[in-house]
């Protein structure tokens, strides 16, 4: 009967593992850094496929189309949030949410404002 | 072959539990790798699906309302009775029975087990040993699936450009209070269902039902 207590504990533990909170917070500052050095295909490099595809509008590039969407300073790293696949880093001056590819963490959304009870309004998304 | 005719009943559950579990496990990946697909999301692999908050949340909201029937049902069937049920006690019995009826203390026998014989926290520990368990695992499957339920909530939250919430905030959610209350109601439906149809239907040869010929009002006869 020993057998039905260990896996409720596997289970805890699978999900309560250490998170890595380094990364994405690095590739947010990142973003933040290329966007802010005008570096803007840099910049479209390390968004999202969806969003890199969705942002720009019919014959701009993604480059083109993040200059002119006018991202203000990221600042430091104040909050780092991780789920799975997902995560969240609040900046001094901004709210990026990024998700964990085969290659690395990529942006999917930056520029973020909350909304009570809704989703954040992003002026980059995918 | 006589070990496996004298356990068989524990073996086909046991097997039939893997396989559903396996089957679980593949059909949940597929169509979790679904979704990843529409969401512009990388496919994961098995490995990785059975060791995700979604695997585990949807295994451990199962695990807790079946302990949580079990439980209750071994703790209830102590008090409460239901006349012509093979499931309940005679009406005269309900309760925890004399030292006597449940041959413990002095009344034990040669082939009473050890904790049967003994007195005080040993006995009363060897007493309610079967609800015990079945109400320690109950608890820690539901802490299991809060657990997981709010890393697979905070992930979808996140994807969907939401802040995630915290521990507390996810136990009185309404996603964890609908997971676990529609596991809990058709369980205890089934339990009603098995109390009450037992009362008037019969299977042949099966210990869950009264023999085919007991009268309807017969209780605590089974076949």
């Amino acid at each position: 009967m020993r057998f039905p207590f260990v896996v409720p504990a596997l289970l805890l533990a699978a999900v309560g593992c250490a998170v890595d909170t380094t990364s994405p917070a690095r590739a947010a500052e990142r973003f933040h850094a290329a966007v802010a050095a005008h570096q803007e295909n840099a910049a479209c490099g390390l968004l999202a496929r969806t969003t890199a595809d969705k942002l720009p509008d019919p014959g701009q590039t993604c480059a083109q189309a993040l200059g002119d969407v006018k991202l203000g300073p990221g600042g430091r790293v104040t909050e780092v949030n991780v789920w799975g696949n997902e995560a969240q880093v609040r900046l001094a001056g901004d709210t990026v949410f990024l998700h964990r590819f085969a290659d690395g963490w990529r942006v999917k959304a930056a520029g973020c404002r909350p909304v009570r009870d809704l989703p954040y309004e992003c002026e980059v998304e995918g | 072959m006589r070990w496996l005719k004298e356990n068989s009943l524990s073996l086909a559950f046991l097997v039939m539990f893997l396989l559903a579990l396996g089957g679980q496990a593949v059909a949940g990946m597929l169509q979790f790798n679904d979704l990843q697909l529409v969401q512009g999301a990388d496919p994961v692999s098995f490995a990785e699906y059975v060791t995700s908050s979604d695997f585990a949340v949807d295994v451990a909201e199962n695990w807790q309302s079946e302990y949580l029937q079990f439980f209750l049902y071994i703790m209830l069937t102590v008090w409460l009775v239901q006349k012509g049920s093979p499931e309940s006690k005679k009406v005269e019995d309900a309760g925890a029975e004399s030292d006597e009826q449940q041959q413990i203390g002095a009344h034990a026998t040669s082939y009473s087990p050890a904790w049967a014989k003994a007195r005080g926290a040993r006995l009363w520990l060897f007493s309610n040993s079967l609800g015990l368990v079945m109400g320690v695992i109950f608890v820690l499957s539901w802490l299991a699936q809060s657990v997981a339920g709010q890393a697979a909530y905070n992930s979808v939250r996140l994807g969907d450009l939401r802040d995630p919430v915290s521990w507390g905030q996810y136990v009185t959610s309404a996603e964890f209070w609908n997971r676990s209350l529609q596991n809990w109601q058709s369980e205890l439906l089934a339990v009603l269902s098995m109390v009450v149809l037992s009362v008037y239907l019969r299977q042949r040869g099966s210990p869950e039902s009264k023999p085919v010929g007991a009268p309807h009002a017969a209780t605590d006869v089974e076949g």
